[in-house]
């Protein structure tokens, strides 16, 4: 009799672990953690050329046009010994690729919105993306504002200032960037690993 | 130069033979799959020469019947014999390795050229002629247009049959132009080119600049050209598909106006959308029906012995089209003869040229576009300024053609693409073709089929590859973050070159996207083992990611796909998508309530209208106005701008007038109707699904039981094994008890054996003792006589003595007599009390002889030993 009672608590327990799984998607342990990380913004600010420059070092200013969405991952290990793993989406820019943007960013337990100092329409789509992961994103999403092509400073058309206080209005990390320059590049994933909530030692 | 070629060899190294860049990572594999690629290119480009060989043979006799058959066209049918025995001589030089003029300098130094001139003659020619044919074609599009009837529409047909029968023979009446000779020549030049190129690396500088000289040349002197003439039976073929598809569109024209619909409409029920069918079988008067039905037997029956040799066609694409024909049979599969309206894609040009900002393509489109342009197959050796000019005016061109998907980024990739294979405007027919029909809705600004695709596909995943699907959801993987983009791109920049060409080749043959599922769930078949092994979402999606880039085996891709997955049919697809549309539109409509950011002012009414309402009447209103417009040679502008002026106001969105409403309220009734049936179907599917789960959950009860029993059984085995090891040492006690038995046993009898021993000794003790006793008793007796004799003496010595003596001596002797009897009483009792003290027994041995002092002596030490015996 003893074994009948045991029994349904080892198949809730199994089925506990398959639910759970999904959730802890974003975070494996307290040292190695996993990080899903969505990029969204306008058509040509640099999404691709970010993630290529942060996950393979590279720069081309000629890259291709992304699709739908392309995928690449990339860890790195921080000064605390813990190790991250990236996950990243890198979307299409297009707008009406947007209808397909919540399959990438459900879930997602990092957004970075990008957007063209260059370019002032694309600061405005950036707020956009914002709202939209504000309201539809995972709640305890990590935001990160990021102007690219920060190398082009004597074409900029958003101020540094304007970018700070978006980002600060809506509690969001802020960089400048140039994905072809590298500047801050590495900075903009290390500090996002930083903010990333650790998995309390209790759970 | 020098540096220059060294540049080029490092870029050519990173490059395929298409002229496409390779990964890195993939030039190896790809250097071991050019062989194979060569091998199969040779192999396909022999057995195509032999089809269209053929095919040219049983087209020409075909053709010959047909004509003759025409009356009324009698000066004709001596021209079409002509022809016939022209092309007899043909046949032997038009092998499958002809190229059209235009397509070569295009395709750049990829295909090889073997022009022979006839052939080359005749392209040329049918050039010249297109406008003579053109005008003769135009009536029958007024037909057409103003078609009310199936009968009309009928004839409309038969007209076109007619001009496009008579457009041959006119083509070889004409003779030959000297700048067909020089372009015979470059030609020639460029195939030798090839030739190096395709063995070799080819020589840079100077290949380049002979191609832009042509590309310059060729862009001027001509951005459109027929096919080859063998491709015809083909291109016949397909055009009946595109015939059917044009004659629904009509339909939509006629409901739009007002007209009752067209029967003819019965007869293509497969391709298109199933909102739209149900719209025509409900709005269809039953009274059409019969008549329907009968016409739809006549173009069946029309249609069934011209093309015999369909499936082989269809096995001949499967194993791919020959480099060098993959331009022209595309087009033909596209059906881009029977799609093209003259002057239709210069006239958009024009009009996007002169046209201000304001009224042309929109400036999002337009930008987006340029954005697009450096991003297309960057570096790509032929996507130099001009064609990039070309593929500009050609997606710009589309933008202007269908505004209901103006530019969505991945149709600059198909663009390019076909701008690589074929002339410009051919490039743009079947462009207009592939987004306009085959993958109609896929592209628009909600990209709602596309949509709709991934839950399909999704389905058909589950369905297929459950235990895989299983793995993914547990990783937290979903499929179609891969599948989406697989198919919004058609596999372009998503796998190796040769394999995508021969997706495409299959795709557009089969004309709709039942092979962009296949090949999707090919790839899952070949890579599921790979992916089941992974352990996180990173791993999983990286891995299917590179091993799909991989994927340089071509024809085991395609015949995967072709073979391994025959249910995924056209008909079973629009019933999944029919499933799935109204979850789509519900989400999509969700998005409109919520009023987006960029979305401009438009209502949510309106928007569900330019949506709903399917676009392609308005466009095919346009472009058969447009040939209307060409045809009367007047530049109608009136007409014209009445249907600019239709266009944008659809772009505008000012409310639609009142017919056009009914219309819609029609549309939205069966749409509304559609969606009642499919959530019946959801509710059959669900409460399917329930039992489903029943059934799930009985299993795990069943299972639970087992594992129960299972464990039962454990447990009564545990017993079983404890009772054992119990029984085992029982055993052991009962050893051990036996043994001590046997030494208790043993020690009993060694007990007994003492015992018998003892009562032996006792015995024998007795025994002695008897004799001792009997000796005692014969010492008695001898006492008693030595006593006796004693007497007998003392009494002889007494009587002497008394005879002696005085009386008193006779008293003397009874003293005496006295005397010794107390000695003998005494020696007696000494003798029996010797044993119990020796002061006796010392009194007495004096006194005893020395025999009875032996025998006392043995009896005592008997005595002693058996003391002893009996302490032991």
């Amino acid at each position: 009799m003893g074994c009948s009672s045991s029994l349904p608590g080892r198949s809730s327990e199994q089925l506990g672990g398959l639910n759970n799984n999904p959730e802890t998607n974003g975070v494996s342990d307290a040292k190695n953690l996993r990080v899903k990380l969505v990029l969204l913004g306008d058509s040509g600010v640099g999404k691709s050329c970010i993630v290529l420059r942060f996950v393979r070092g590279q720069f081309d200013p000629t890259s291709k046009v992304t699709i739908g969405a392309s995928f690449l991952s990339q860890t790195i290990a921080l000064q605390d010994s813990t190790t991250v793993k990236f996950e990243i989406w890198d979307t299409a820019g297009q707008e009406r690729y947007a209808a397909l943007a919540p399959l990438y960013y459900r879930g997602a337990a990092v957004g970075v919105v990008v957007y063209d100092i260059t370019s002032p329409e694309s600061f405005n789509k950036a707020q956009y993306w914002v709202k939209e992961l504000q309201k539809h994103g995972s709640p305890d999403i990590v935001l990160a504002l990021v102007g690219n092509k920060a190398d082009l400073h004597e074409k900029r058309e958003v101020p540094v200032q304007d970018g700070i206080d978006y980002a600060e209005k809506n509690g969001m990390f802020f960089i400048e960037t140039s994905a072809k320059t590298a500047d801050n590049i590495n900075q903009l994933f290390e500090e996002i690993a930083k903010r990333i909530p650790r998995p309390s030692t209790s759970s | 130069m020098a540096d220059n070629n060294k540049a080029f060899l490092v870029e050519h190294r990173r490059r395929d033979s298409y002229g496409f860049a390779l990964r890195p990572q993939h030039i190896e594999r790809y250097r071991e799959y050019v062989s194979i690629y060569k091998e199969e290119e040779g192999e396909r480009s022999s057995k195509w020469k032999n089809f269209l060989d053929r095919q040219l043979e049983y087209g020409q006799s075909c053709s010959c019947e047909e004509e003759c058959k025409e009356k009324s066209q009698g000066e004709t049918t001596e021209c079409a014999l002509e022809s016939v025995s022209n092309r007899g001589r043909e046949g032997d030089y038009s092998s499958g390795k002809t190229s059209d003029s235009d397509g070569s300098t295009k395709c750049g130094p990829e295909t090889v050229l073997q022009l022979s001139e006839e052939d080359k003659e005749e392209v040329q020619c049918m050039e010249e002629l297109k406008n003579e044919v053109q005008s003769s074609k135009e009536p029958q599009n007024e037909v057409q247009h103003l078609g009310e009837s199936g009968k009309e529409a009928q004839h409309s047909e038969q007209l076109q049959k007619d001009v496009q029968l008579s457009e041959e023979p006119k083509i070889e009446v004409q003779s030959a132009e000297p700048r067909d000779l020089q372009n015979l020549e470059d030609s020639q030049k460029e195939a030798q080119f090839s030739e190096k190129l395709i063995k070799e690396v080819p020589p840079s500088e100077v290949r380049k600049e002979d191609s832009h000289s042509k590309e310059t040349k060729a862009s001027k002197i001509k951005k459109w050209s027929l096919i080859r003439p063998s491709l015809h039976a083909i291109e016949n073929l397909m055009s009946f598909r595109v015939k059917n598809s044009k004659e629904k569109k009509n339909l939509h024209i006629a409901k739009a106006g007002g007209h009752l619909p067209l029967p003819k409409e019965m007869e293509s029920q497969t391709e298109e959308d199933v909102e739209e069918e149900i719209c025509v079988k409900e709005i269809l008067d039953e009274n059409f029906s019969t008549s329907a039905e009968t016409s739809s037997e006549n173009t069946e029956a029309t249609k069934e012995p011209f093309f015999p040799w369909k499936e082989e066609l269809e096995f001949l694409v499967h194993g791919g089209v020959p480099k060098d024909l993959r331009g022209e049979v595309w087009q033909a599969f596209v059906g881009v003869k029977a799609r093209r309206v003259e002057r239709y894609y210069e006239e958009l040009l024009a009009e996007e040229l002169n046209v201000g900002e304001s009224d042309g393509v929109p400036i999002k489109w337009k930008r987006q576009i340029e954005k697009d342009i450096p991003r297309t197959f960057p570096g790509h050796p032929a996507l130099d300024d001009h064609g990039r000019d070309s593929l500009r005016r050609l997606l710009l061109a589309y933008a202007k053609h269908n505004p209901s998907v103006g530019y969505c980024q991945a149709m600059n990739f198909f663009a390019g693409l076909l701008l690589l294979l074929m002339p410009e405007e051919n490039a743009f027919w079947t462009f207009v073709g592939i987004i306009d029909e085959f993958f109609d809705g896929y592209y628009t600004e909600e990209m709602i089929e596309s949509q709709v695709d991934q839950l399909v596909f999704e389905e058909l995943m589950r369905e297929r590859f459950p235990k895989l699907v299983n793995h993914l959801d547990y990783l937290g993987v979903q499929v179609t973050w891969l599948s989406g983009p697989w198919f919004l791109s058609i596999f372009v920049n998503m796998l190796p070159w040769e394999s995508v060409l021969r997706i495409w080749d299959v795709l557009l043959f089969e004309g709709n996207r039942v092979m962009l599922f296949r090949t999707a769930l090919a790839l899952m078949e070949l890579y599921s083992p790979a992916l089941l092994t992974t352990k996180d979402a990173g791993d999983a999606i990286t891995l299917l990611q590179n091993l799909a880039g991989s994927t340089f085996d071509s024809s085991q891709l395609v015949l995967t796909a072709c073979m391994g997955f025959l249910a995924v049919t056209e008909a079973r697809l629009q019933e999944m998508r029919k499933k799935h549309r109204p979850a789509i539109l519900e989400i999509v409509e969700e998005r409109f309530k919520k009023g987006r950011v960029w979305n401009d002012s438009k209502g949510l009414a309106s928007k569900l209208y330019s949506f709903k309402h399917d676009h392609v009447p308005l466009i095919e209103e346009e472009k058969i106005g447009e040939g209307e417009v060409s045809q009367l040679n007047t530049c109608s502008s009136n007409l014209d701008d009445f249907l600019i002026g239709l266009s944008n106001n659809s772009e505008a969105d000012s409310l639609p007038d009142l017919q056009e409403q009914v219309v819609w309220m029609k549309v939205e009734l069966c749409r509304l109707l559609d969606e009642k049936r499919s959530a019946i179907l959801r509710a059959e599917e669900l409460e399917t699904a329930l039992v489903e789960m029943v059934k799930e959950d009985n299993r795990r009860e069943l299972t639970a039981k087992i594992e129960l029993l299972e464990q039962e059984v454990a447990e009564l085995r545990q017993a079983l094994a404890d009772k054992k090891e119990q029984e085992y040492a029982m055993l052991q006690v009962l050893m051990r008890v036996e043994q001590e038995q046997r030494i208790t046993e043993e020690a009993r009898l060694n007990a007994e054996q003492a015992a018998s021993t003892q009562k032996n000794a006792v015995c024998v003790l007795q025994e002695k003792y008897d004799k001792a006793m009997a000796k005692v008793a014969q010492m008695e007796q001898r006492v008693v006589m030595a006593e006796s004799m004693l007497e007998a003496t003392i009494h002889y010595e007494s009587g002497q003595a008394r005879a002696v003596s005085s009386p008193r001596s006779m008293r003397n002797p009874s003293t005496s007599i006295e005397s010794p009897r107390r000695r003998i009483s005494l020696f007696g009792l000494g003798w029996r009390d010797r044993n119990k003290g020796k002061p006796v027994n010392e009194d007495s041995s004096d006194c005893t002889s020395s025999n009875d002092g032996k025998d006392s002596k043995t009896l005592l030490s008997h005595n002693n030993n058996k003391d002893k015996r009996q302490q032991d």
